[in-house]
């Protein structure tokens, strides 16, 4: 399977990047370099804008100030759905599954790059988009086989339990063979066994299929084990950076987690 | 019971997206098909041109606004304008002696450039506003063929339409036009449940559910809802012109007035959004459902003994019929489509119902 991977340079890069909303500063001239093949974590308090961060890179909320480079080019304020197209995929907090449809047809969806969709080729199925969609269909195949998704392939994506619903969007998102993924809190409302699947799938994605991986998560057991380095936010601003072990000992971090309690003032 | 899906295994992934991979359904298929090839033979004439013929193509229009309203997610009220600039374009195009099959192509593409041109303007707004901007097209459309007489032919004027002609042969028989709409129907439902299997039905269901996660996945959505306008309106024009050419034979603006546009979308509502064969049954339960009022009233008046006045007979069976929509929508909001498909769902599984299908 080939990768979408530049060789050289960081995949991203996010210089003095400022978002507010109405009087509301969300990020704060945010400074942040991902590495190709790194499992990068952002963690912070609620509202501390670690969602508004990633929709100012996928484009939804293009920053007021500063730049987002993606593989050394600038996609600052870039539409969304042309980002995607870029090697950028993402999973959502709250779930954005395509209700109505199957599971395969969801992941299918995160083929929508690699296809070409049109009317000619619609009218025309037996001859036009067949092989289009077998090949793609083996691609998807592949996705479901390495999240083990066997068995839900079929079903409506309404009614499957939310652990495998955050596990079909992961699906959808690998499906389209990204350079650069994004899980917004990924575990949310898992179990212990759950969460231990997801963070050996988020290993093996980047093992396996070469995805540099932003990984936004609120239980840092995972940040910890996991991550290559991190960064944690706190209204807005970044009050730590690094690798893992040394930023959850930083005072800062801990003050800003914990409340103070434990923290010398 | 006659739906089995025991013993269907695929081996390949063309075989597993196949239209109809249970043998019941094909056979179903295989028998309406031949059915409708047949029926000129079986039905007599007058059957077959007044109920047949419109309800074919009645089903190709409903399929076409199924489309940018099933598929899409978009409003449109405006949908019989569209057909209307197809049957005028179509119609003129003939007079001035361009073959019909040429014709019909051309009026086509010019309600598909007009309904490209207008979603251009009105996708920028969404929901109820999108309505509305539909609606101003069907009063514009109503407006400017009226006032134009280069396209009407002068106020309240009935242009003819001239006969039907496939590579030169006029079409005037019965079956001959009857033949004309059922192609039409087939190949507009092809391309229906086609896009059940492709990847641009599947981006047009992705840009209805969610347009933020569609735009997550490299889904224009813009794009997508030009595509389906576009689409619609082509299949809409054709219809318009096959609609004249087949049925009424000359072309007035009333024909396609806002309450076709409604009675469209009624037939897609009761439907079902979304469901191919509940356009065919959408579109059938609103041709035939106000002479069957017509007639259960003048029946049970004289059954029972009670007599109505003009006035009262002649808005009863409108206000019966709208009182059965609304009951529809309220025991089954996703229409007739739905409820087919309850059936078939428990029939798959019969008799062992307490299987999950
Ligand atoms: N669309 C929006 N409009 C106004 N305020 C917003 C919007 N999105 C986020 N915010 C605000 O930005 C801040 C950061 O939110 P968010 O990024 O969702 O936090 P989290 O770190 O929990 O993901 C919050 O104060 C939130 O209220
Ligand atoms: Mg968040």
């Amino acid at each position: 399977m080939a990768f979408a991977a530049e060789s050289a340079g960081p995949v991203l890069q996010c210089q003095s990047v400022e978002r507010r909303f109405g009087g509301i500063v969300a990020l704060n001239g945010i400074d942040m370099q991902i590495e190709r093949g790194e499992i990068f974590g952002l963690v912070g308090p609620n509202g501390c804008g670690k969602t508004t961060l990633t929709n100012a890179i996928t484009g939804f909320y293009p920053p007021q100030r500063g730049r987002i480079l993606l593989n050394g080019r600038d996609i600052t304020g870039l539409a969304p759905h042309y980002i995607a197209t870029l090697g950028v995929a993402r999973t959502f907090q709250n779930l954005a599954l395509f209700n109505g449809m199957s599971v395969l047809d969801n992941i299918l969806l995160g083929r929508h790059i690699h296809m070409k969709p049109g009317v000619a080729r619609t009218a025309l199925y037996w001859w036009l988009a067949r092989p289009d969609e077998t090949v793609n269909r083996a691609a998807v195949e592949d996705v479901i086989d390495f999240l083990q998704l066997e068995g839900v392939r079929d079903e409506l994506v309404d009614g499957i339990p939310i652990g495998l619903k955050k596990r079909v969007e992961l699906a959808r998102a690998l499906a389209a063979e990204p350079s650069f993924l994004i899980l917004d809190e990924p575990m949310a409302g898992m179990n212990q066994e759950e969460k231990e699947y997801m963070a050996r799938f988020i290993l093996d994605a980047r093992d396996e299929r070469g995805v540099t991986v932003l990984l936004i998560e609120h239980h840092m057991d995972v940040i910890t084990g996991i991550c290559d380095r991190m960064l944690a936010l706190n209204y807005g601003a970044m009050i730590g950076s690094g690798i893992p072990a040394d930023v959850v000992a930083d005072p800062r971090v801990v003050e800003a987690y914990i409340g103070g309690a434990h923290a010398a003032r | 019971m006659l739906f089995r899906q025991a013993g269907i295994f695929h081996t390949n992934y063309a075989a597993d997206r196949a239209l109809f991979p249970i043998a019941a359904d094909r056979w179903m298929i295989g028998i309406l098909l031949a059915f409708g090839f047949a029926a000129p033979l079986l039905v007599n004439s007058l059957y077959l041109s007044s109920y047949l013929l419109p309800w074919l193509i009645w089903t190709a229009g409903a399929l076409g606004l199924n489309l940018i309203l099933g598929w899409a997610g978009q409003f449109h009220l405006g949908y019989a304008a569209v057909m209307g600039i197809g049957a005028y374009a179509t119609v003129h195009a003939t007079r001035a002696g361009i073959p019909w099959e040429i014709a019909i192509v051309l009026g086509g593409s010019t309600a598909a450039i007009i309904g490209i041109g207008f979603a251009f303007a009105a996708l920028r707004v969404k929901g109820l506003y999108l309505a509305l901007s539909t609606l101003a097209l069907q009063f514009v459309m109503d407006w400017v063929i009226s006032h134009v007489p280069a396209i009407s032919g002068g106020t309240q004027a009935t242009l003819q339409a001239p006969d039907i002609r496939l590579l030169g042969q006029p079409i005037t028989s019965d079956a001959g036009l009857y033949y004309v709409a059922l192609v039409w129907c087939i190949l507009v439902t092809s391309f229906m449940l086609n896009l059940r299997r492709t990847a641009l039905g599947r981006a047009l269901i992705a840009v209805r559910e969610k347009d933020f996660a569609a735009a997550v996945i490299g889904v224009n959505s813009f794009y997508f809802k030009l595509v389906a306008f576009s689409t619609s309106s082509f299949i809409g024009g054709v219809t318009g012109a096959i609609l004249i050419g087949t049925f009424y034979h000359a072309v007035t603006p009333e024909q396609f007035s806002v309450d076709v546009s409604i009675q469209a979308l009624a037939m897609v509502i009761v439907g079902g959004l979304g469901s191919i064969i509940g356009s065919y049954f959408g579109a059938a339960f609103i041709l035939l459902m106000p002479g069957a009022m017509n007639s259960l009233i003048s029946w049970a008046a004289i059954r029972f003994g009670f007599s109505l006045s003009i006035e009262t007979l002649a808005h009863l069976p409108q206000a019966l019929y709208g009182a059965l929509i609304i009951g529809f929508l309220l025991i089954e909001p996703l229409g007739l489509g739905k409820i087919y498909n309850n059936v078939r769902d428990y029939l798959l599984v019969w008799p062992f119902g307490y299987v999950k299908k």
